[in-house]
C-alpha cells in the first residue's frame, strides 16, 4: 500500500504546541467552571444584598415560629467577640417561659434538646419520643422517682398498663367509688321508667363531658335546681401533687363530668318518702333529709289537724305483735315525730341505701345542721333530733384516671362509648374499673401514619405550667417594607 | 622520381600520397601531426608513453594488416595511408564497439561535453552502434570526494594509469582483471577514496571520457566578492599544500577554494549553520568559542505553580554541575583543539585548519569562530580540502598541530586516563598514529588480530557484530569515545567489526603501549576492564535478545531497538492529555512527548524518545551533545547548538527543536547580556530530575508505563505471532 | 479509568467506610432525641468528613494543574477521587440525616447528587469507551489535531487525485502554521547531499518511507479520468471538508466500499492504487469523525461534573461557615 504510517509521520501531523490550544471543549469547560460558581456567589450575594438569610436556614421553622423565618438573629443573636451565633435558650425565653417538668430540675436540658427547629413546617411542640426517652428509658439513672416506671421507650414499648388497672399486691384494681350501680343492669332494657313502658338507656343519659349540657332526659327540675349541701368530690389522683398542669385550659369536652343525681338519676329513683306528699325527700346530706322531713310533716299537720287521728291499717297487721289501739289520737308533735321516723326508716333502709353507703352514726344527733340559707326560710333550731342519722359515705367518684396524662373525650366522639368502655355491658360491680386499657388505645395509636398518634407527647405533656411565669414580650413585628 | 639524398637521421616516407622527411624513430602518429594530417586516437597523449591500446590510430602502411599509428615508427619508403576506405572502416567499427559499452552520454559528455569518444563517434556516424549493449554494470566508485568514478565508461585506455605513474609518480592506479571485467583500480583495487590517492587529479585530467570526472560541490561555490579573492591556478601552485597537484584539476576546481581576509571581530563562522567550506588560517589569529551558554535547562519541578512560562531557566555551569560531569571534560568541535568545559573558548592561529567535519560530513558548525586578529584564511570546498589532505606536507603539519595542541586534551578526557603521568603523555603524542578512514571502510573485522586501541577524533564509527543472518548494531562512537580494549585485555581477537560510518578520523595507540599504559598505571586498567566488563554484557544481551525475539512488527517498529518505551495503555486511557500536560509542565511548557503514535497491540507506543541501543540520532552531532550516560539514556546535553541534525536523524520523531530564550553577548555592547531565541533540541530525559518520568506519573489512569520492551512484551512475544 | 482488580483496594476500604459509617449513623439516628441533625457532633464530623472528601475529590483538579509535584501519584488520587468522592454522597446524606434542609443546602444537596452521579456516569463511560474507541478508531489521533490532520487528510486526497486526473484546480491549503512536531521543524537547510543515514533501526522503522514516497504519476487521460473526477469533486471532497453532516455516501462504511469497488469497474487498473489511497482516506476521515464522537462522550460529561462540583465547593464553604457560626 502507498499509505505508510510511522511514527514520524504521524507525529509530524501534530502541532507542538496543540495541548496549549483551547478546544471548545476544554472553552466550554472553562468557562462553565467560572459561570457556575460565580452564579452561586452572585445568588449568595444577592440575597445577602437584600438581608435574606432565609438561604442559609437549615430548613423551614416550624409552624407557629414561621414568622421568624426571616428574622434569623432573632434567635442566633450574636455576642460581642464570639464567632459563634448559635441559636441558645435565651432565644427561646425571649418570648417563651419554659416551666421546669415535674419535680425534677431538668434545667440542664436545653430547649432545643426537646424541640428541634428547622425541620419544615412541623409541630414543634411535638417532641420525639427519644426526647423523652433521654431519662425515662432509664429514669433510675436521671436522678427520677422509682415510683414510676422506670423504663418507657415509647408508648410501644415498655410502656405499663395503666396504673388505674394495675393490680396492686396481687388484687385486680377497683375502683373506688362508693356508688352502688350496676352498669350491666342500667344498659339493660329496663321495664319502668320516666319516659315510658320500656325505656333502653343509653351511655350519654347519664355521661356527659364537663362542657356538654347536662343530661336532661332522665334529670328532674327540682333536683337540678335545688342546691345542695354536700360536696362533690373527685376520686384519687386527680390532684396529684406533681401532675403538670396542662399549658391550655380544659376545654371541658376532654372529661365527663361526675354524674350528677340530678341529672341521670332522678327521675326514676324517685326519693319519696311519704305517700301524703306528691315530692319526694332533698338529695341531700341526712341531716338536711331529718330536717326536710320534720318540717314537711311539720306543715302538713297543721294544714291537716285532723290527720293526728291514726287508724291503724288492719291489712298490716300480720305479725302477731300485740296491735297499738286501732285509732290513737296524737299530739301533733308525736304525730310529727312518728311520721317523720316512718319516712327516715324507708329512706335510710331502702330509698338512700339502693345506691348509697350508710352507716350506723356514730355521731350524736346534736349535730348542728345548717340548711343551705336560701332554703332554709322556717329554720328551726333542731337541738335534738330523737333519731340516729346514719353516714353517708362520699361518693369516691373517679373523674380522672389518669393523672399523668390527658384524654379528651371530645376527640374521640367518633365512637361509640361501649366501643372502649365494652366492659360497662358487663359490669355488674361498681369497683368495676371501666377504664380501657392500653391495649384499647394501641389498637388506634400506633407508630406510622396510618395510625393515630403514638409519641409521648400526645397524652403527656412536660412542662409544668403551674409554675408558669409572666414573660414581657420583646418581640414586635418587622415593619412591613416595600412589596416584598 | 627524383631519389634525394636524405640526411642521416632522417627518413622520408610518404604520408596520404605526399612525401615527408621526419626524424627518425618518429612514429607514424606524430609524423602525421607534424605534417598537419591528425590521426584520431583515445589512448595516447602526448605526455605519456603511447601504447596503442584503443587501436583508433591505425593506418594503412601497406602491410597485411593495419598498424596502431601511435606505436609505429617510421620507416624508410613506407607508404602510410591515414583516411582510406579501409582505415575509416576499421576506425568506425572500433568506435562502435567501444560505443556499445558507453554509457551515453557520460558523465564527461553531460557535463562539459567533451567526452573524446563520444565525440569521434559522432564524427564517424557511430553513435548509434549496431552491437549489443554490455549486460552488466562495472560499477561506480563515489568514494572519493574529488573524482567520480565510472567503471562503466572506462575504455581501458590507461591514460589514467600512465598519469598517475609517469607524470606523477604515485603509482596508486593500475589495471585489474581480465577481459570483460578488465579495468583500472586504485591500489589493490580499494574504493578510490580509501586508497593512498592524493587526489592530485592527473588521472581526471588524463582520462578521455566520462570514467574519471571532477566532482563539484553540487549547488555549493564560494562567493567571490570584497574580502574573498579567487585564485588562478598559478597562484594555487605557488601554495606549498598544492604541490603536486594536476594544474588542469586546480583549475577546474577555482571556485571551491577562496582566500578570505577578515578584520579584527568579524565572524568567520557561526555555530550551527550549516556550511560546506572549511578553513585554513593563513595569518592572525581567532578566537573560537560555543557562544550557546552552557547551561543546564533547570526546571524547578512545580514549584512554579500553575502558570507554565515558555521561557526556560537557565542555570550557569558553575553552579551546578551535573553528575557524571568530570572536570576534565572537554567538548569536541570541529577543530584541532577542544574546548574546556568550564570555560569554552580557545584560540586559533596560522596553519590550523577547522570546519573539517562540516566540509567533509556536512555537519553543521559546533562552534562560533570570530577573528580576533585580522585573519587571512582559505576557505575551501571539500574536493579541495581533500586535496589538501591527501598532501603529505600537509598532513603531516595537521598531525604535529594535532600532537601538540588537542592530543593531550583528548587523551585526558577519557575519565580513565586522567591518571596518566606527564611523561607518558608525551610519550604517547609521539608514538600514535592518526588514521583516516572513508565512509563505509572497515576499521577492523571481527575475528581480526586486536593490535591497537583506538580513540575517536573526527566522525562516527559503528561498532557491530555479526551473527547468523544479520548483523546487530552495538554502538555508535563519537569524538572522544574509544574501543579495541576488549580485544586488547581480553583475548587478543576483535570481537566486533568496527566501521566508519563518515569521515573518521581515530587517534591509534599500539598494542605495545597500550600494554605498556596498563601495566603502569593500574588504574586505568581496572577502569578499562570495569567498562569492558559492562560492554560485553550488554553485548552479550544484545544477542541473547536477536535470538529470542520473533521479526515481526514488533521488529518492524523498531520496538526491538528501544530500551525504554512510553506506552500508553488504550484499554485504560481516557484520552486526557495529563501526560502530556505533565511533560510540558516539567519541560518550561514544552512537550517532549506526543499521544500519537503507531499501536502495538493494546498499547499506542508515544512519540517520545525510545533510548534506542541504536541511537541514530547521536550520529553526526557536531558538538557531541547528544550522548550516552553509562546508564544508557540518550541525552541532550546543554550545549547543543540547535542545527537539527538528531531530530532529522531519529527515525521516530522524537526530537524536537524549541526556541528558548537564553541570554547572549550583545555584540553591540561588550559585556552586556541581551536576551535572544536559541533552538535547543529537546528530548525525553525520562525526568531524571523528578525520579520518576512525569507523563507516567501523572497518568491519572494507570495508563502510561515506561517499559523495557523486551521484558514488558516478552510473554506477548513468545506466546505467538503478535499482531 | 478501567474498574478491575486494582481497584479492590479502594472498593473494600470504601465498603468498610460505608459500612462503619452507616452503622455509626443508624446508632446515632437511633439514640440522638432530635433525630440526625447536621449540627451534633457526629453530624459536623459526617459533615467534616464528607466536605473533606469532595475538597479532596475537587483537588484531583488543582493537583492535575502540577503534574510535576511529587505528591503522589495520580493515579492514586485519581482513585481516591473516585471512591471517597463516591462515598462523599452517603456520608453528606447521613450528615443531613437524609433531609435536604433550607434552601442553601437543598441547592447543595442537588448539586452533589448531580455532581456524584455524572461521576459515577463518567467513570462508567470511561471505563468502557477507551475500549471501544481502541477497538473502532485503530487510527486515531490527538483529538485537538483531528482538525489540521483532517485538513492534512484533505491535501494528501488533492494530491493523491491529481496526480491521476491533473489538477482540479483546488486551492492548495497553505499550511504550516505552529510548530510540528517529530523533528518537522529540523528540516532546515541541510543540504542535499548530506550523508543519509542507514541502519538496522531506520530500515525496521520505515524510515525512509518517513519522507513520503512521490506517488508514481500515471496521468489518465480526461475521458478515462471522468469517474474519478467526478466522483472526487461531488463526494469526496465534500465528505473530506464536511464529514459530520449527515446523508453523506462515504460517511458509512459500507456504501463506501459500495462506491469504490463501482469505481474500480470505472477505471483503469493503473488507477487501483490510487482508488486504494482514496479508500484508506476516507476511512481514516469517517474514524476520526467517530473518535471525536467518542471523545464527546468521553470528556463532555466534564462540562456537568467540573463546573458543578466547584460551584459545590464553594457553596459548600459557605454552608460550612455558616452553619458552624449559626
Amino acid at each position: 500500500m502507498a499509505r505508510t504510517r510511522t511514527t514520524k509521520k504521524l507525529a509530524q501531523r501534530i502541532d507542538l504546541n496543540y495541548f496549549k490550544r483551547p478546544t471548545p471543549l476544554k472553552r466550554a469547560k472553562f468557562w462553565l467552571s467560572l459561570l457556575l460558581p460565580l452564579l452561586g456567589l452572585l445568588w449568595i450575594a444577592e440575597r445577602t444584598f437584600f438581608k435574606d438569610s432565609r438561604v442559609y436556614s437549615s430548613g423551614r421553622l416550624s409552624e407557629p415560629h414561621a414568622i421568624l423565618e426571616k428574622q434569623c438573629d432573632l434567635c442566633h443573636a450574636r455576642t460581642a467577640g464570639e464567632f459563634s451565633a448559635g441559636a441558645s435558650i435565651f432565644g427561646c425565653l425571649n418570648c417563651h417561659d419554659g416551666p421546669v417538668h415535674h419535680s425534677v430540675d431538668l434545667s440542664e436540658n436545653d430547649c432545643v434538646s426537646c424541640h428541634s427547629e428547622h425541620r419544615g413546617r412541623i409541630n414543634i411542640s411535638a417532641t420525639s419520643n427519644a426526647s423523652c426517652a433521654q431519662c425515662h428509658s432509664d429514669l433510675r439513672a436521671h436522678r427520677g422517682r422509682s415510683d414510676y416506671a422506670n423504663q418507657i421507650q415509647s408508648f410501644e414499648s415498655r410502656h405499663p398498663e395503666f396504673a388505674a388497672l394495675r393490680p396492686v399486691g396481687g388484687v385486680a384494681a377497683r375502683d373506688p367509688g362508693t356508688i352502688k350501680l350496676n352498669h350491666a343492669m342500667h344498659m339493660k332494657p329496663l321495664r319502668t321508667g320516666a319516659t315510658g313502658s320500656e325505656v333502653q338507656l343509653s351511655c350519654g343519659n347519664c355521661h356527659a363531658p364537663n362542657a356538654a349540657p347536662r343530661p336532661v332526659t332522665y334529670s328532674d327540675a327540682r333536683y337540678v335546681s335545688a342546691s345542695v349541701s354536700y360536696l362533690d368530690n373527685s376520686g384519687p389522683g386527680s390532684s396529684s401533687p406533681d401532675t403538670p398542669v396542662e399549658r391550655h385550659p380544659p376545654s371541658g369536652w376532654e372529661l365527663m363530668a361526675p354524674v350528677k343525681f340530678a341529672n341521670a338519676c332522678a327521675a326514676c329513683h324517685l326519693l319519696t318518702f311519704d305517700k301524703r306528699f306528691d315530692y319526694g325527700a332533698p338529695h341531700d346530706k341526712p341531716e338536711v333529709v331529718h330536717a326536710f322531713l320534720t318540717r314537711a310533716f311539720r306543715e302538713y299537720i297543721a294544714a291537716h289537724p285532723s290527720e293526728v287521728r291514726v287508724q291503724r291499717e288492719p291489712r298490716r297487721d300480720l305479725t302477731g305483735k300485740p296491735l297499738p289501739p286501732a285509732v290513737r289520737v296524737l299530739t301533733s308533735a308525736q304525730w310529727v315525730t312518728e311520721r317523720t321516723a316512718e319516712a327516715e326508716d324507708l329512706l335510710w333502709r331502702k330509698t338512700c341505701k339502693q345506691c348509697h353507703t350508710l352507716t350506723p352514726s356514730r355521731r350524736t344527733s346534736h349535730r348542728k345542721i345548717e340548711l343551705p340559707v336560701n332554703q332554709g326560710s322556717n329554720t328551726d333550731k333542731l337541738s335534738s333530733i330523737p333519731a340516729e342519722l346514719p353516714d353517708v359515705a362520699p361518693a369516691n367518684t373517679t373523674l380522672r384516671w389518669m393523672p399523668h396524662a390527658k384524654f379528651d373525650h371530645g376527640a374521640h366522639d367518633g365512637f361509640t362509648c361501649v366501643s372502649c368502655h365494652a366492659k360497662a355491658l358487663i359490669s355488674a360491680e361498681s369497683s368495676d374499673v371501666l377504664l380501657p386499657g392500653i391495649e384499647t388505645c394501641k389498637t388506634c395509636h400506633a407508630p406510622g401514619p396510618e395510625h393515630a398518634e403514638s409519641r409521648c407527647f400526645e397524652c403527656h405533656t412536660y412542662h409544668d405550667w403551674s409554675k408558669r411565669k409572666e414573660v414581657t414580650p420583646k418581640f414586635t413585628m418587622p415593619l412591613p417594607t416595600g412589596n416584598r | 622520381m627524383a631519389a634525394t639524398l636524405t640526411p642521416p637521421g632522417m627518413i622520408d616516407i610518404t604520408l596520404d600520397g605526399r612525401s615527408v622527411r621526419v626524424p627518425a624513430d618518429t612514429t607514424v602518429f606524430d609524423a602525421a601531426r607534424m605534417n598537419g594530417i591528425t590521426i584520431p586516437t583515445l589512448c595516447h597523449l602526448q605526455n605519456q608513453t603511447p601504447v596503442g591500446v584503443c587501436r583508433l590510430c591505425v593506418v594503412d602502411t601497406g602491410a597485411r594488416v593495419l598498424a596502431a599509428s601511435c606505436v609505429r615508427p617510421v620507416e624508410p619508403g613506407m607508404k602510410v595511408v591515414t583516411n582510406s576506405e579501409k582505415v575509416l572502416g576499421a576506425r568506425k567499427t572500433l568506435l562502435e564497439l567501444m560505443m556499445s559499452d558507453h554509457p551515453s552520454p557520460c558523465a564527461r559528455q553531460q557535463n562539459s561535453g567533451d567526452c573524446e569518444l563520444e565525440t569521434l563517434a559522432k564524427a564517424a556516424g557511430a553513435s548509434q552502434p549496431r552491437f549489443a549493449k554490455r549486460t552488466v554494470a562495472r560499477g561506480k566508485d563515489d568514494s572519493s570526494l574529488a573524482i567520480a568514478v565510472d567503471h562503466d565508461a572506462c575504455i581501458l585506455c590507461d591514460r589514467c594509469i600512465r598519469g598517475c605513474d609517469e607524470v606523477k609518480s604515485n603509482f596508486v592506479l593500475g589495471r585489474m582483471g581480465k577481459s570483460y571485467s578488465a579495468g583500472i583500480a586504485f591500489d589493490l583495487n580499494s574504493p578510490m577514496g580509501d586508497s593512498t590517492c592524493v587526489s592530485c587529479g592527473e588521472c581526471m585530467v588524463s582520462c578521455p571520457t566520462g570514467a574519471l570526472t571532477n566532482k563539484s560541490v553540487v549547488g555549493t561555490a564560494i562567493v567571490v566578492g570584497p574580502g574573498a579573492q579567487g585564485f588562478e591556478a598559478e597562484d594555487l601552485l605557488q601554495i606549498p599544500v598544492f604541490k603536486g597537484v594536476s594544474g588542469t584539476f586546480l583549475e577546474l576546481n577555482r571556485g571551491a577554494i577562496v582566500k578570505r581576509r577578515f578584520r579584527k571581530g568579524d565572524v568567520i563562522c557561526r555555530e550551527g549553520e550549516f556550511g560546506s567550506t572549511a578553513f585554513y588560517i593563513l595569518e592572525g589569529k581567532a578566537k573560537v568559542s560555543i557562544s550557546t551558554p552552557i547551561a543546564h535547562v533547570k526546571t524547578q519541578g512545580g514549584a512554579k505553580g500553575l502558570f507554565k512560562r515558555l521561557s526556560s531557566t537557565l542555570v550557569a555551569r558553575e553552579e551546578d554541575k551535573r553528575e557524571e560531569e568530570v572536570r576534565d571534560r572537554t567538548i569536541p568541535i570541529d577543530a584541532s583543539v577542544d574546548l574546556a568545559y568550564g570555560n569554552p573558548v580557545a584560540e586559533l592561529g596560522p596553519g590550523d585548519l577547522f570546519g573539517e567535519m562540516t566540509c567533509m560530513n556536512f555537519y553543521p558548525r559546533s562552534a562560533a569562530v570570530i577573528a580576533e586578529s585580522d585573519v587571512v584564511a582559505f576557505e575551501m570546498l571539500r574536493n579541495v580540502l581533500d586535496i589538501m589532505l591527501k598532501n603529505k606536507t600537509f598532513r603531516g603539519q595537521l598531525d604535529q598541530t594535532y600532537r601538540r595542541r588537542a592530543l593531550e586534551n583528548h587523551l585526558r578526557g577519557v575519565p580513565m586516563f586522567a591518571d596518566l603521568s606527564p611523561d607518558f603523555i608525551e610519550h604517547l603524542k609521539e608514538s600514535v598514529e592518526l588514521q583516516r578512514f572513508a565512509p563505509g571502510q572497515t576499521i577492523a573485522l571481527q575475528g581480526d588480530p586486536a593490535d591497537s586501541f583506538y580513540l575517536v577524533r573526527i566522525g562516527f564509527v559503528k561498532i557491530s557484530e555479526n551473527y547468523p543472518g544479520g548483523e546487530m548494531v552495538l554502538a555508535y562512537l563519537s569524538r572522544g569515545d574509544y574501543f579495541g580494549e576488549i580485544g586488547l585485555l581480553g583475548g587478543g581477537v576483535r570481537t566486533a567489526a568496527c566501521t566508519a560510518l563518515d569521515h573518521v578520523e581515530l587517534v591509534r595507540i599500539s598494542g605495545e603501549d597500550f600494554r605498556d599504559m596498563v601495566a603502569r598505571f593500574p588504574s586505568v586498567r581496572t577502569g578499562l576492564e570495569a567498562v569492558a566488563a559492562e560492554r560485553r554484557a550488554a553485548n552479550q544481551q544484545r544477542m541473547q535478545m536477536v535470538h529470542n525475539v520473533p521479526i515481526d512488527q514488533f521488529l518492524w517498529q523498531g520496538l526491538m531497538e528501544a530500551q525504554s518505551l512510553l506506552i500508553l495503555d488504550l484499554q485504560n486511557c481516557t484520552r486526557c492529555d495529563a501526560c502530556v500536560n505533565a511533560c510540558a509542565d516539567a519541560h518550561d511548557g514544552i512537550t517532549r512527548l506526543i499521544r500519537d503514535g503507531l499501536r502495538f497491540d493494546q498499547y499506542l507506543v508515544a512519540t517520545s524518545c525510545r533510548q534506542c541501543r541504536d541511537p541514530l540520532c547521536m550520529v553526526g552531532c557536531p558538538v557531541g551533545s547528544i550522548r550516552r550516560r553509562n546508564s544508557l539514556e540518550v541525552i541532550i546535553e546543554d550545549w547543543c547548538i540547535g542545527c537539527g541534525l538528531c531530530a532529522q536523524n531519529c527515525p521516530y520523531g522524537n526530537i524536537n527543536l524549541h526556541p528558548f530564550e537564553v541570554m547572549v553577548d550583545d555584540p553591540e555592547r561588550a559585556g552586556r547580556k541581551k536576551p535572544a531565541i536559541k533552538q535547543k533540541a529537546t528530548s525525553c530525559d525520562l525526568c531524571t530530575h523528578l525520579k520518576e518520568p512525569s507523563c507516567v506519573y501523572a497518568c491519572p489512569h494507570d495508563a502510561a508505563h515506561r517499559v523495557d520492551p523486551r521484558t514488558f512484551f516478552a510473554e506477548m512475544l513468545g506466546q505467538g505471532p503478535a499482531k | 479509568m478501567r474498574m478491575d482488580k486494582t481497584q479492590r483496594g479502594w472498593a473494600l476500604l470504601t465498603l468498610a467506610i460505608l459500612a462503619i459509617s452507616a452503622v455509626v449513623y443508624v446508632l446515632y439516628a437511633f439514640e440522638s432525641p432530635q433525630g440526625p441533625r447536621g449540627g451534633s457532633t457526629i453530624g459536623l464530623i459526617f459533615g467534616v468528613a464528607g466536605f473533606s472528601f469532595m475538597i479532596f475529590a475537587a483537588l484531583l483538579g488543582a493537583r492535575k494543574r502540577v503534574p510535576t509535584w511529587r505528591v503522589g501519584r495520580a493515579q492514586a488520587w485519581m482513585r481516591g477521587h473516585l471512591w471517597l468522592g463516591f462515598l462523599a454522597l452517603p456520608i453528606i446524606l447521613f450528615h443531613g440525616g437524609f433531609h435536604f434542609g433550607g434552601t442553601l443546602t437543598r441547592v447543595l444537596m442537588w448539586l452533589l447528587l448531580i455532581t456524584v452521579f455524572s461521576g459515577v456516569f463518567g467513570a462508567a463511560l470511561q471505563h468502557y469507551i477507551p475500549r471501544v474507541m481502541t477497538s473502532d478508531v485503530p487510527l486515531e489521533t490527538i483529538y485537538d489535531e483531528i482538525g489540521s490532520v483532517r485538513a492534512l487528510l484533505r491535501g494528501e486526497a488533492d494530491r493523491v487525485v491529481e496526480s491521476v486526473c491533473g489538477s482540479l484546480g483546488l486551492n492548495k491549503t497553505s499550511g504550516e502554521d505552529g510548530q510540528r512536531a517529530g523533528g518537522f521543524t529540523a528540516l532546515r537547510t541541510i543540504a542535499a547531499s548530506a550523508v543519509l543515514l542507514r541502519s538496522t533501526a531506520a530500515v525496521s522503522a520505515g524510515a525512509s518511507a518517513a519522507v513520503a514516497a512521490a506517488p508514481e504519476i500515471i496521468l489518465l487521460s480526461e475521458g478515462e479520468s471522468a469517474p474519478l473526477r467526478r466522483f472526487y469533486l461531488n463526494d469526496m471532497r465534500p465528505f473530506l471538508e464536511r464529514p459530520k453532516q449527515r446523508g453523506q455516501r462515504l460517511g458509512d462504511t459500507d456504501k463506501a466500499r459500495a462506491v469504490f469497488s463501482g469505481l474500480r469497474t470505472l477505471l483503469p487498473a493503473g488507477a487501483h492504487v490510487t482508488l486504494t489511497d482514496l479508500e484508506d482516506i476516507c476511512d481514516e476521515a469517517r474514524q476520526l469523525t467517530r473518535q471525536e464522537r467518542l471523545h464527546h462522550w468521553l470528556h463532555g460529561w466534564l462540562l456537568l461534573h467540573v463546573p458543578l462540583s466547584l460551584a459545590l465547593i464553594l457553596l459548600g464553604a459557605i454552608h460550612a461557615v455558616v452553619a458552624l457560626r449559626y
